[in-house]
């Protein structure tokens, strides 16, 4: 593990959010989720430092309670920002040590050093614990060290013991196989409410760097999915398949979780109009439960375990429906009928808008607009407030409409929606729904 | 929610070849419930009963029409709480691992966007049919182990309808976990008849059959009792229940208007200004 790549780090869990770019690491507390999200694209991108910073700095540094900033390049000075009480960094060189605490200055600390051989960044409180390699993604962290640190932890603690052989065999002639099992491992080997899956697993010869955003589907895969080396995760008390995404949803909430909600099933790519995440069960089902032997079952319904499990999943108090899910309004849609809807949950538009299997506690908006020429199918949009990669704006998806969907945004020629494809709206955007009706998106 | 009148029908049978029908309904406008319980010796009639008699309180004492998934959510919680204690009555004389249970499918009459429409829930494989324009249409999703296979593409329907675990359900009323039904909104015009019905008829007589004595029947009243006469006629394995609700009077307000979609086109065309 020595040898791992250059820019191979490796990290411990904790609260902060750490993104890892090709030359550009950052480091953000728990409650700054939404600037990760936005400043995820960048580092991932391969953002140079200043631009990242800008970034960084958009909204203004007083909201800001703490951040690390990393710069790395092979042969040349490593930069390194730190703003934050508790905020550490230690740099070695072979002539000196520089100890840097980001309480010590009002705006934030920041060092160039040459010749760096160990860095490492210590947020909050080291609670010890196993390190995990990483060379690129989005995970929470305590503290990250580059090079990486002495013992890295070849697999989840409580991995069984076939483990271990494999995990030492390659390292010489192959670390690239060395570093799946350990960035997997955190996911397997802490309490699943705790840490976000936030970092897909990634090939390790990682030029183009994967997005994680659009790709959560892979995860629950993984943690199901019996890969070789994870026999511990189906032997896990949570790792029965059908309640892999429950375990990834409850509070605190880590990025990802709620697109896990919305993303269909992989072999579903193409959604009837119905067909959408939101309302669809997803759990594919494992075999049915025992059958009560007879083959004659007419006439005596039994009730049997969900393979989907839906039931039994509600966080909350016993014998009461969930709370409301409050979410601010992502958007405003302005409607050429002159109605103003705000997009604060699933609102639903057509000429006779009908809404599908929701839960008592997430009733959609229906929004009734006129179409002489019945151009406007009944149900023809959905307009919801986006996750996982479009959190924080609304996204539109055509509900299947007999005549389409026209999306015009901003700067961009005019798209035809697909079917059961969500789109992202930038505030600007202009819907046309036919029959002389447009919706204009606002910022709310 | 002045202008909209509801005509409805409902017939019940016990079926060929079970002793006491479990199956319960309940048709008072503007709420319609059927309900299908399950278990024999664990007097399945009992839950559904309760079921029923719930949401006929709720007919009674009203419910405020804009918050409908509330008013049903509400009612399915204190029907579940009475199954509950049924349940713990009959294990205390004795009746180790007593637990009833039943589906629920219910249709009401609630206003959304300031328009009447119908609010319809289900919980379990009972079903929700909607006739609209000589076309029948499944509105509920069945909660049961086949449904689910033939969602994730594992069987059919075909499969479906012969398959081994078509009886057992997913969701059901009575039992310790909380149960939450799934909702639907429908507006009036999109449902001129609805069609309420435990698996007694669906699981005898397919969506053609329903959909052709929808079709030739007129009169709810006839309709429900010619589709349990239909279900018992072919086998009548299980109790067989059906509630009709037929919209009268109420028109949709958008016509098609070909008067105006011509002179469109000409606007379209540039012959008008």
């Amino acid at each position: 593990m020595n040898d791992a790549t250059i820019g191979t780090w490796s990290y411990r869990a904790g609260d902060w959010f750490a993104v890892f770019g090709s030359g550009t690491t950052l480091l953000l507390p728990e409650s700054e989720r939404e600037r990760v999200i936005d400043l995820w694209a960048q580092v991932d991108g391969g953002a140079a430092f200043t631009q990242v910073l800008d970034g960084l700095l958009t909204s203004g540094l007083s909201s800001l309670p703490g951040f690390v900033l990393v710069e790395t390049s092979e042969g040349g000075p490593t930069r390194v920002l730190l703003r934050g009480e508790g905020v550490r960094a230690t740099l070695t060189t072979d002539a000196e040590t520089v100890d840097l605490d980001g309480a010590a200055a009002t705006t934030w600390v920041e060092r160039t050093v040459d010749g760096v051989t160990a860095l490492s960044v210590i947020v909050g409180d080291d609670a010890g614990g196993p390190d995990f390699a990483i060379d690129g993604g989005l995970v929470r962290v305590s503290r990250i060290d580059l090079p990486p640190a002495g013992q890295l932890a070849p697999a989840p603690a409580e991995a069984p013991p076939v483990e271990a052989p494999p995990a030492e065999a390659p390292p010489a002639e192959a670390p690239a196989v060395e570093v799946p099992p350990a960035e997997t491992g955190p996911i397997q080997a802490e309490d699943p409410l705790g840490p976000p899956p936030a970092a897909p697993p990634e090939p390790p010869p990682a030029p183009a760097h994967m997005a994680p955003w659009p790709e959560p589907e892979g995860e629950p895969e993984d943690q199901q999915g019996a890969p070789p080396e994870t026999p511990a995760a189906d032997a896990g008390p949570d790792a029965e398949p059908n309640t892999a995404d429950m375990p990834l949803s409850p509070p605190p909430p880590p990025p990802t979780p709620p697109s896990f909600d919305d993303v269909p099933p992989p072999p579903a790519p193409e959604p009837g109009p119905w067909g959408d995440g939101g309302f669809a069960e997803t759990a594919p089902p494992p075999p049915p439960p025992a059958p009560a032997g007879d083959s004659d079952h007419d006439g005596h319904t039994q009730i049997g375990v969900s393979p989907g499990a839906e039931g039994p999943e509600q966080p909350g108090i016993p014998g009461q429906p969930m709370a409301p899910a409050v979410t601010r309004p992502v958007a405003k849609l302005i409607i050429s009928s002159g109605e103003t809807v705000d997009v604060d949950r699933v609102v639903l538009i057509g000429r006779a808008p009908e809404a599908r299997r929701f839960s008592s506690t997430d009733q959609p908006k229906l929004v009734t607009v006129p179409s002489p020429m019945h151009e406007i199918s009944s149900t023809h949009i959905e307009v919801r407030p986006g996750s996982g990669a479009d959190h924080g704006s609304a996204v539109v998806t055509d509900m299947g409409s007999t005549n389409g969907t026209v999306l015009v945004q901003p700067g961009l020629p005019p798209e035809d929606l697909k079917p059961g494809i969500a789109v992202q709206l930038i505030p600007g955007a202009i819907i046309n729904l036919g029959d002389g009706l447009t919706i204009q998106v606002a910022r709310p | 929610m002045t202008g909209v009148e509801l005509h409805h029908g409902a017939a019940t049978d016990v079926g060929t070849v079970r002793e006491i029908n479990e199956d319960a309904f309940l048709a008072e406008p503007p709420v319609f419930v059927v309900a299908d319980g399950m278990g024999g010796h664990d007097r399945g009639d009992v839950a559904s009963r309760i079921v029923v008699e719930e949401f006929a309180r709720l007919a009674r004492t009203g419910y405020d029409p804009r918050r409908g998934p509330e008013a049903i959510s509400a009612t399915l919680r204190a029907s579940q709480a009475r199954i509950g204690e049924y349940d713990a009555r009959q294990r205390a004389q004795g009746a180790e691992d007593f637990q009833a249970g039943t589906t629920a499918v219910v249709a009401l009459l609630i206003e959304d966007d300031d328009q009447p429409k119908w609010l319809l829930a289900n919980v379990g494989d009972s079903r929700i049919y909607r006739f609209n324009q000589g076309v029948l249409e499944q509105v509920s999703v069945d909660h049961s182990v086949v449904q689910e296979l033939v969602d994730a593409g594992v069987i059919t329907e075909a499969d479906a309808a012969v398959h081994p675990e078509r009886h057992i359900i997913t969701r059901a009323l009575g039992g310790h976990d909380v149960v939450d039904a799934d909702y639907f909104v429908l507006p009036l015009a999109a449902a001129e008849r609805l069609i309420l019905c435990s698996d007694g008829v669906s699981g005898m007589i397919d969506d053609d059959t329903i959909c052709a004595i929808m079709r030739a029947t007129g009169d709810p009243r006839d309709a429900a009792d010619k589709v349990v006469a239909a279900a018992v006629a072919a086998g009548g394995r299980d109790n067989a229940t059906a509630v009709v609700v037929d919209v009268v009077g109420w028109a949709e307000d958008t016509p098609y208007d070909s008067q105006q979609m011509r002179l469109s086109l000409e606007q379209k065309l540039g012959a008008l200004p």
